[in-house]
């Protein structure tokens, strides 16, 4: 019965080829728009994500407090987490690696060339809790560390933009007027999440940042101390002890707020994706409008394909076709224009948005949320946009329609 | 021969309400009996009601009062549906244009009503080719009905009635859009169905048409006028009214 309702309903929508074809184009160019947007907004997360990953992904961060005054953050407040502090964490439990920053930005000089450069004093831990890699040389050690020893890792965008071509290993670079040995470099990380250069920093033992380039006043303290988790279900937990632990050393009493804040790197990610989420919904959205107008051509060319068959109908009608007979069929017809329409959109839109991907040199994963939401879309439109016009040929009297001329 | 009552006319009024608060009385107390196995003209002058009448008959329409009985179901009391079911399994309609449809195969065509007893894509294609012979029009069935005659198209559309094994044939002006050539065939057609046993029921304004038919039953302004043999008709026999 049922395929007998399609197949006449597809003999019909046949014999109007141009007519079914240009109804059809509108449900394509929706459906087309709607899968591309979704595809970009999944490679723009899925790039995020990554970017997050190079990142080091078990990470809890520990800052300054926040400054909260009458209820409105404010700022932060000054670096709470000492050297010391970062040195005991390293013994709580499911703790992998510890690491701390200490910030400076200065000219980096060498030779007649001269660069801005982000410098950041750490131990040689840093390395691992954020997924970096030596290309060449050495990195400093913890005796370097403690002997404060003027040695700089260099990341590639400082060794192109002093170096060029030339082997930097050995060499001798100025900062603020003062000598730094070059005994390694960095392994390219490239852009990171704001477009900002990951690869133009100098890595430098933290007491030598301390007494060589910063001026700080309180310079047993870090700007920012990383603690790597054995792995990431353990970092909730891990969290809980730093916290505990740093509470201890601060002396803090019960009900005094924390002078530090423990974030952990996950919670980011996810509260960077759920950004990316609601921005490619809205793009989604967007783009269908034109599925809109796509369905309403569906329902126009329904509703003047009913007009046109009226006598069609009444001669079904006194031929014993049931009224419930009439709607399918005509049902039947706007959701095959939509299937079909959706169908080809679907395959259009992922051909498209790989071709996107490729100019563009993202990586734009084909999801199986196109093919929920091409399926979804053709069939809801194709029963809604249809049946306003089905509905009116089963109402038809087929007396009048046997009379209409 | 004492032939089964197949139609049985009671008392049939028609009137028809328009917009705007307007109503026409087409018919007025209509009575009459049809056994199986007649053929029967209804004739009258234009606008009379006889399509109305018809439409009543082949169960399209529903009197406004009065009682229709078709092979012993009271219409009156029937839904929709059980309608559509009487129109497919008992009666065959043949209509002046033909009604047929152009895109599709002359089988297509003559099947269509099979559709609707669900019956196979198959099985119809070998009866429409099997109706197509008993209409003369054998090797027709894959061609377009635009290609063939007039008088060829009201034969794949009586072919189309006959396709369910029908009891009664309704025809609205059968031969309307044909030429006298064309009409004696159709009606031919016509005895020859109705000597294998089929009622036929059919409206014609024209008396060589009416001459193929044993009964007529006229209707003038919406009465019935004159019941009775069609040879011993005259125009001095009908009721004043
Ligand atoms: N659906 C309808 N609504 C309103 N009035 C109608 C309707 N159908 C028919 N009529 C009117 O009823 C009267 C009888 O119409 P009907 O079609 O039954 O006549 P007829 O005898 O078949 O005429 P003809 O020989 O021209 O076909 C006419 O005046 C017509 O205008
Ligand atoms: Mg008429």
């Amino acid at each position: 019965m049922l395929t007998a309702i399609i197949k006449e309903a597809w003999i019909s929508i046949a014999s109007y080829k141009l007519r079914t074809f240009l109804t059809m184009l509108g449900i394509m160019i929706g459906v087309a728009a709607v899968v591309m947007m979704v595809s970009a907004g999944q490679a723009v997360q899925n790039r995020i994500t990554d970017t997050f990953a190079s990142m080091g992904s078990n990470l809890i961060l520990i800052g300054p407090a926040e400054l909260v005054t009458g209820g409105v953050r404010g700022g932060r407040g000054l670096p709470s987490v000492t050297v010391a502090d970062v040195a005991a964490l390293k013994t709580l439990k499911d703790v992998e690696t510890t690491s701390y920053l200490m910030n400076a930005a200065v000219q980096a000089v060498y030779g007649s060339r001269n660069y801005g450069v982000s410098v950041k004093g750490t131990n040689p831990d840093y390395l691992a809790v954020n997924n970096w890699e030596i290309e060449d040389g050495i990195m400093f050690t913890e005796k370097d560390v403690r002997a404060a020893k003027p040695y700089a890792v260099i990341g590639q965008t400082v060794v192109d933009e002093l170096f060029g071509l030339q082997n930097p290993i050995g060499k001798t670079i100025r900062l603020k007027g003062k000598p730094f040995t070059v005994i390694g470099t960095l392994r390219e990380k490239g852009d990171g999440l704001m477009g900002d250069d990951q690869d133009n920093i100098i890595l430098m033992p933290s007491t030598t940042v301390r007494q060589r380039l910063a001026g700080s006043p309180r310079p047993q303290y870090t700007g920012m101390a990383f603690v790597k988790a054995t792995s990431e279900d353990k970092m909730e937990l891990v969290a809980k002890r730093v916290e505990y632990m740093l509470r201890t050393r601060h002396r803090l009493k019960d009900g005094v707020k924390n002078d530090f804040t423990v974030r952990l790197m996950t919670e980011m990610v996810e509260k960077v994706r759920s950004v990316g989420f609601v921005l490619s919904a809205l793009l989604a959205a967007i783009a269908s409008i034109s599925l809109i107008v796509g369905s309403i051509g569906i329902m126009n060319m329904m509703l003047v394909s009913v007009t046109e068959r009226t006598r069609e109908i009444g001669t079904r009608k006194a031929l014993g076709a049931p009224n419930s007979w009439i709607m399918m069929q005509f049902l039947a017809e706007s959701v095959l224009i939509s299937f079909i329409g959706s169908f080809v959109g679907m395959v259009f839109g992922i051909a498209f948005s790989q071709l996107g991907g490729h100019l563009f040199g993202y990586e734009v994963p084909i999801s199986i949320w196109s093919v929920i939401v091409s399926v979804t879309v053709a069939v809801v439109v194709g029963i809604v946009s249809g049946l306003m016009p089905a509905l009116k040929a089963m109402r038809l009297n087929p007396i009048d329609a046997l009379r209409y001329q | 021969m004492a032939e089964k009552t197949v139609i049985d006319v009671q008392h049939v009024c028609k009137t028809y309400f328009m917009e705007g608060g307007t109503s026409q009385s087409v018919l007025k107390d209509i009575n009459f009996q049809i056994k199986s196995g007649e053929f029967v003209a209804i004739m009258g002058p234009s606008g009379s009601g006889k399509s109305t009448l018809m439409n009543i008959l082949g169960c399209l329409d529903k009197p406004t009062s009065g009682k229709y009985i078709l092979e012993g179901y009271d219409i009156a009391s029937k839904d929709d549906k059980e309608l559509a079911v009487i129109r497919g399994k008992t009666i065959g309609f043949v209509f002046q244009n033909f009604n047929l449809m152009m895109k599709r195969t002359i089988a297509d065509n003559v099947s269509l009503p099979l559709i609707y007893q669900k019956v196979g894509e198959t099985e119809r294609y070998n009866r429409a080719v099997e109706m197509l012979k008993k209409v003369n029009l054998i090797g027709y069935q894959d061609r377009p009905p635009s290609q063939i005659s007039g008088g060829m198209q009201q034969r794949v559309a009586i072919a189309r009635a006959l396709i369910n094994n029908p009891a009664i044939i309704f025809a609205d002006e059968p031969t309307g859009n044909l030429d006298s050539k064309t009409s004696d065939e159709i009606m031919e057609l016509f005895t020859f169905l109705n000597k294998q046993g089929i009622t036929i029921v059919l409206v014609t304004h024209e008396d060589d048409v009416a001459d193929y038919a044993t009964r007529m039953i006229k209707i003038s302004d919406g009465h019935k006028v004159y019941d009775g043999l069609r040879k011993e008709y005259s125009k001095e026999k009908e009721i004043k009214c």
